[in-house]
């Protein structure tokens, strides 16, 4: 099966540049997910590699073939629609078999084909009812049935969970997966949702205002963000300004506002560099005022905490450290602090990640 | 508890009540200037023809008689319905491409272009007709420039053909509209799933989207038939005096013969003929697209 490369895409609307010079490469049997908020161009991409828009600049390719100027007829994608755009007056068969009879295959193949993806999906029982009478998660899967029955050579999927609701939508993300997995088919994931990128995906191409941002696996790009945006997009995290005053390794020490504070950043952040101080708010602990006294190379603050959230299984602070800085920490609910209860915060220098570039 | 269930209850009997109220008006109307006149055209077409008066108040049923035993009333009367078919299937042809690009146009071109479509309903029928046979009479302007260029002189008027013009060109807005409302109801994504599923354009088309659509061809040929059966000022002025339709000789038969029985004999029977096709066609679209209703 092919893999997908995109090279240096570019789609403008007039004089608004929807996807901006956008190149990447997708493995074979690569499931990736093209995360970004709405109207960032990650919808305007996949129709680009479907081939319903038409690129300003730059090359599709799928294998090896470049498909930029093809009709879709010709490009053989599966693809699933946010709405699954299943035909309503087509049963659940009809639907399936669609592709099957463009392409000519005879009525018995089809027929055996058939029944085998809807098993395969699990609607076996189901082929004489049209899309109607479905449920959301059993239109999902004779999408999904669909679209993969014609063995694409790619699989591109928009927003495919959007409509579901959430206890369905985490079922139908193992579903996908495994599915994926079965078929070893290459897949591009469009979504805004970063849990679902992140659960999903074995990589993640963040794309923001029709720019790639970053294209890792999730662990990475949930850890080591590499732009300041990338870091407030995906998961919750605290962004302290500052400036680079020394730096050893990848080991750095930034002054701000609150203070000298220890972390990490990547290569090219060098002294005297305007940075953001990233934390996550489940890596920062929170524990009565002169508790502890922290690690080697922690950082230590003082504050007050300003609201307290309940989460189930977590609580959900505010916590003042002074210098107009409000900390958002995460922790568990052994030990409960109120509202106004003087606190110390600890964070390890290893979870504070440093981005280029200052405030905003 | 109770007390919240009776008031539950209570509230789609009023709303039922002050619905009914609401279409009084339109219903009086219909039934004062349209059931009650057609009732009395239905009894005059019972009644005796005689020369001194409009008609006689003796029943029979001889006007029924002469009409369906002479050959020249089928005559009109299949002339009518083709002119009222090709009518209809040119209008749709036609018709269609323009009520896709209507439907699917941006927001505020589709404005304009509604506007433009419903252009031929602006102007009065007579003007509007004046106007083609400036345009397509044997010393107008169209043959004027075919006779330019060397070609042979067409005749485009007091025949068939000039009816069937003016005919479509009046009624094309219904059609347009009336499609355009059916395809704008089909998500542009279905299509874009048949494409990628290997259907080309043409294919997409007929599996896809003339199928959905075709509540609204329905309804558009439904419309323009009706229309173009019952039409009067147009195939007499652009068919001249050889097109010869029900609407035309019922007239004809009322003013000139002074028959008022036999034209509302003949008037009633073409009713009761375009019923019956109608049934027969919803019946026969209605057990193709059952599935999708």
């Amino acid at each position: 099966m092919a893999e997908i490369s995109l090279r240096g895409l570019t789609k403008r609307f007039g004089t608004t540049v929807a996807v901006n010079d956008l190149t990447l490469t997708l493995a074979s049997g690569e499931l990736v997910a093209l995360l970004g908020p709405s109207g960032c161009g990650k919808t305007t991409t996949l129709r680009m590699i479907a081939g319903f828009e038409e690129p300003t600049q730059g090359r599709v390719l799928l294998g090896d073939l470049d498909v930029t100027e093809a009709p879709p007829e010709k490009r053989n994608c599966g693809m699933v629609f946010q709405n699954y755009a299943l035909f309503p007056h087509l049963t659940v068969h009809q639907n399936v078999a669609f592709g099957l009879q463009m392409r000519g295959v005879d009525r018995a193949e089809l027929d055996r084909r058939v029944a085998e993806i809807l098993d395969k999906v699990g609607l076996g029982e189901l082929g004489r009812r049209y899309p109607r009478q479905l449920s959301g998660g059993q239109q999902q899967r004779t999408a999904l049935a669909r679209a993969l029955v014609i063995n694409p050579s790619v699989l591109l999927l928009d927003e495919p969970l959007a409509n579901l609701d959430a206890k369905l939508r985490e079922e139908m993300r193992f579903f996908i997966r495994s599915l994926q997995r079965e078929f070893h088919i290459t897949t591009l994931y469009v979504t805004h949702d970063q849990a679902e990128a992140l659960v999903l995906a074995d990589r993640v191409a963040v794309i923001m205002d029709g720019v790639l941002q970053q294209f890792d696996a999730p662990e990475i790009v949930y850890r080591r963000p590499q732009t300041v945006p990338v870091a407030s997009f995906i998961g919750l995290t605290n962004l302290i300004p500052g400036r680079v005053a020394a730096r050893s390794g990848e080991r750095l020490v930034l002054e701000t506002p609150v203070g000298p504070l220890h972390g990490c950043g990547p290569a090219g952040l060098n002294d005297g560099m305007d940075a953001m101080l990233s934390i996550r708010p489940e890596n920062i602990e929170i524990a009565q005022r002169d508790l502890a006294a922290p690690v080697d190379g922690g950082n230590r603050l003082r504050g007050v905490v300003r609201e307290r959230t309940f989460l189930g299984s977590l609580f959900d602070y505010r916590v003042d450290i002074g210098g107009g800085t409000v900390l958002r920490i995460q922790g568990g609910v052994n030990t409960v602090h109120r509202v106004a209860d003087e606190v110390t915060v600890f964070f390890d220098a290893a979870a504070g990640w440093a981005l280029p570039g200052g405030r905003g | 508890m109770q007390a919240a269930v009776g008031a539950v209850r209570a509230r789609p009997g009023i709303r039922v009540s002050g619905q009914a109220l609401l279409i009084t008006p339109a219903l009086g109307l219909l039934l004062g200037f349209f059931v009650l006149p057609y009732l009395n055209l239905l009894l005059i077409s019972f009644f005796t023809k005689s020369p001194e008066a409009p008609y006689l108040r003796v029943l029979t049923l001889v006007n029924y008689e002469r009409l369906a035993s002479d050959p020249f009333t089928w005559g009109v009367v299949w002339r009518t319905l083709w002119l009222g078919a090709v009518t209809t299937a040119v209008s749709l042809v036609l018709a269609y491409p323009i009520a896709y690009h209507l439907a699917r146009a941006r927001r505020h071109l589709r404005g304009m272009l509604m506007v433009l479509v419903v252009s031929p309903l602006l102007v009065g029928v007579l003007i509007r007709t004046y106007g083609w046979i400036i345009l397509l009479q044997d010393t107008g302007l169209i043959n004027q420039l075919l006779q330019a260029w060397g070609l042979r002189k067409l005749a485009l008027m007091y025949n068939q053909t000039g009816a069937l013009i003016g005919l479509v060109h009046v009624f094309i807005p219904f059609m347009v509209l009336s499609l355009a409302a059916a395809i704008q109801g089909i998500d542009p994504e279905l299509e874009m799933e048949a494409r990628s599923l290997g259907a080309g354009t043409w294919r997409t088309f007929w599996r896809v989207t003339f199928p959905l659509s075709l509540h609204g061809v329905v309804a558009g040929t439904v419309l323009v038939f009706v229309l173009a059966v019952s039409s009067y000022v147009i195939p007499s002025l652009l068919g001249g005096f050889t097109v010869l339709t029900v609407p035309i000789l019922v007239v004809r038969t009322i003013t000139e013969l002074f028959n008022w029985p036999g034209g509302s004999a003949f008037a009633i029977l073409f009713f009761v003929i375009t019923l019956a096709l109608l049934w027969l066609y919803l019946r026969a679209v209605g057990r193709v697209t059952r599935p999708v209703t």
